[in-house]
């Protein structure tokens, strides 16, 4: 279990997380949502402990996460959404090199590294250099790197920004089977949808506050599970409506640029942001 | 075990980019010996020259190869690469992290102090180096280490490390007893010079390759300033908000 306790961030004047407290329970996929600058990077940096929170804690299984805090560390693993990598090692190496960093025996590394690279399809890239490598496939490195320690608990920070359609499904099929097995998965993405299929639970942030945190079900259902878009020469309006009835109704008096759809999370994010789509 | 990890880096670091770093080792030095040494003949304290620059340049060699080696590599995986992340998130102790950074880079000046006692090898000098003059240097070795980490934990952005070379480094090369003693030096400045690491490494290097014993005086300097820089760097790591 995780818990972040009034946890707050700041740089100079500028408040990037804001007294942000929340629990993520072991076993469960848990969606950290908003938009640009909500602070949902450096929440996972400060989860990760390369940033130290101006004040607040985190707490794993109860006991504080720091610097020191090494038993609690060996229980997490990060994807960052920068390639947090050495560019000059390849791509064997990054991975012994993680291996040593979690004390893990060299033939636990190597089999774990074969096992691995094979399952992302990069074991015969084995002796090329990360830097270069082609962007999805230092991706799919970063995801190696990071399961090679079996956490119990995995940071997510955008980690299928950049990939395409189909690897994307793919990563979600792994992420699903890595929850199946009781793994912690804290995620941020801007792919609402993403969060949609793969989160138990999300939280909304903005401007480093939580704005809402529950079930994407029971926050579509709040904001009204049916949606009608209206199209006007230059902007797109959406109302949200509770009943199928009521949106037919609304539907049925606006005009012909008018469509009735199921309400989604993105939906909730964009009401709950503020923000109209242009 | 989290030293033998930074160690095994640091090896894979080497291997890799062995021409370069023996390449890059060698080319000021050499440059020096050949100028100062060989082309300009003159004597020093009634001994040919090169005999009082061989010591200077292998010290200054060891603090140019300990401090780059840290120095640049730590700048770029903290800034520009994020690999220190890694590092960050993973359980090893970061103290045992810091501690095989300092002891890498001391070996990588070894290795540059090395191959300059190589190269003069041939040359028929007379001059002593024994377990004592690698003990000082492994010394000197680590005091740059430690200095090159904090520094790259203050950089802002990964163009600092040539910066800190040009404000540090180069200075020190010039000034600390390398070229030319310090005696000559105005009485003030004198003092202030003798208390930098590399001037007390010189003398000491130097006072071993005459048959002299080195004095306490520049061990307490050169441990002083391990003590104090590796405390630096150890609070860095560890109590640094924004890594």
């Amino acid at each position: 279990m995780i818990e972040l306790k009034e946890l707050t961030k700041q740089f100079d004047d500028f408040t990037a997380v804001d007294h942000l407290s929340l629990t993520v329970e072991t076993g469960e996929f848990f969606g950290l949502l908003g938009p640009n600058g909500a602070g949902k990077t450096t929440t996972i940096s400060m989860m990760s402990t390369v940033l130290l929170p101006t004040s607040g804690e985190i707490l794993v299984d109860g006991i504080k996460l720091d610097r020191k805090a090494s038993e609690q560390k060996r229980k997490l693993s990060v994807i960052t959404q920068e390639y947090s990598m050495r560019q000059d090692m390849n791509m064997k190496e990054v991975m012994e090199y993680q291996g040593r960093l979690y004390f893990l025996s060299r033939n636990e590394i190597r089999s774990r590294t074969e096992e691995l690279l094979n399952f992302a399809g990069l074991w015969e890239y084995r002796n090329r250099t990360v830097r270069h490598l082609s962007g999805g496939m230092k991706r799919k490195l970063m995801i190696c790197r990071a399961l090679l320690i079996e956490p119990e608990i995995l940071l997510l920070d955008e980690p299928t920004a950049g990939m395409d359609a189909l690897s994307r499904r793919q990563m979600w099929n792994l992420l699903r089977k890595l929850n199946g097995k009781n793994m912690t998965i804290i995620l941020t993405t801007h792919y609402m949808e993403e969060a949609q299929a793969l989160c138990n639970r999300v939280a909304l942030i903005n401007r480093g506050t939580l704005q809402k945190l529950d079930t994407p079900d029971h926050l579509i259902s709040e904001l009204g599970a049916y949606a009608v878009d209206e199209t006007a020469e230059d902007s797109l309006v959406s109302r949200y409506f509770h009943e199928r009835e009521e949106a037919i109704q609304y539907l049925s008096k606006a005009g012909e640029h008018a469509a009735l759809r199921a309400t989604t999370l993105e939906d909730v994010f964009v009401e709950c942001a503020g923000r109209k789509l242009v | 075990m989290g030293i033998i990890t930074v160690l095994w880096e640091k090896w894979v670091e080497f291997r890799r980019d062995f021409y370069k770093i023996t390449v890059a080792s060698m080319i000021s030095p050499l440059m020096y010996l050949i100028i100062f040494g060989m082309g300009i003949q003159t004597t020093s304290h009634g001994e040919p020259y090169l005999h009082f620059l061989i010591p200077g340049v292998v010290s200054m060699a060891t603090m140019t190869g300990s401090f780059s080696a840290i120095a640049q590599n730590m700048s770029v995986q903290r800034l520009y690469e994020k690999a220190l992340d890694q590092v960050m998130v993973s359980p090893t102790p970061l103290w045992q992290f810091i501690l095989g950074q300092i002891i890498g880079g001391s070996l990588r000046g070894m290795y540059a102090g090395g191959v300059i006692l190589l190269m003069t090898a041939p040359i028929r000098t007379d001059l002593i180096f024994n377990g004592m003059s690698v003990l000082i240097l492994f010394l000197n070795g680590t005091v740059f280490s430690t200095i090159a980490l904090v520094l790259s934990f203050l950089a802002k952005s990964y163009s600092d490390a040539p910066r800190y070379t040009s404000y540090i480094i180069m200075p020190m090369s010039f000034l600390c007893n390398t070229f030319f003693s310090t005696d000559q030096m105005p009485a003030g400045f004198r003092q202030v010079i003798s208390l930098l690491p590399l001037s007390q490494t010189c003398s000491m290097v130097r006072s071993i390759s005459n048959g002299e014993a080195p004095g306490t005086f520049g061990f307490c300097i050169l441990f002083l300033y391990l003590l104090v820089f590796g405390f630096l760097s150890v609070l860095f790591i560890y109590r640094k908000k924004n890594l």
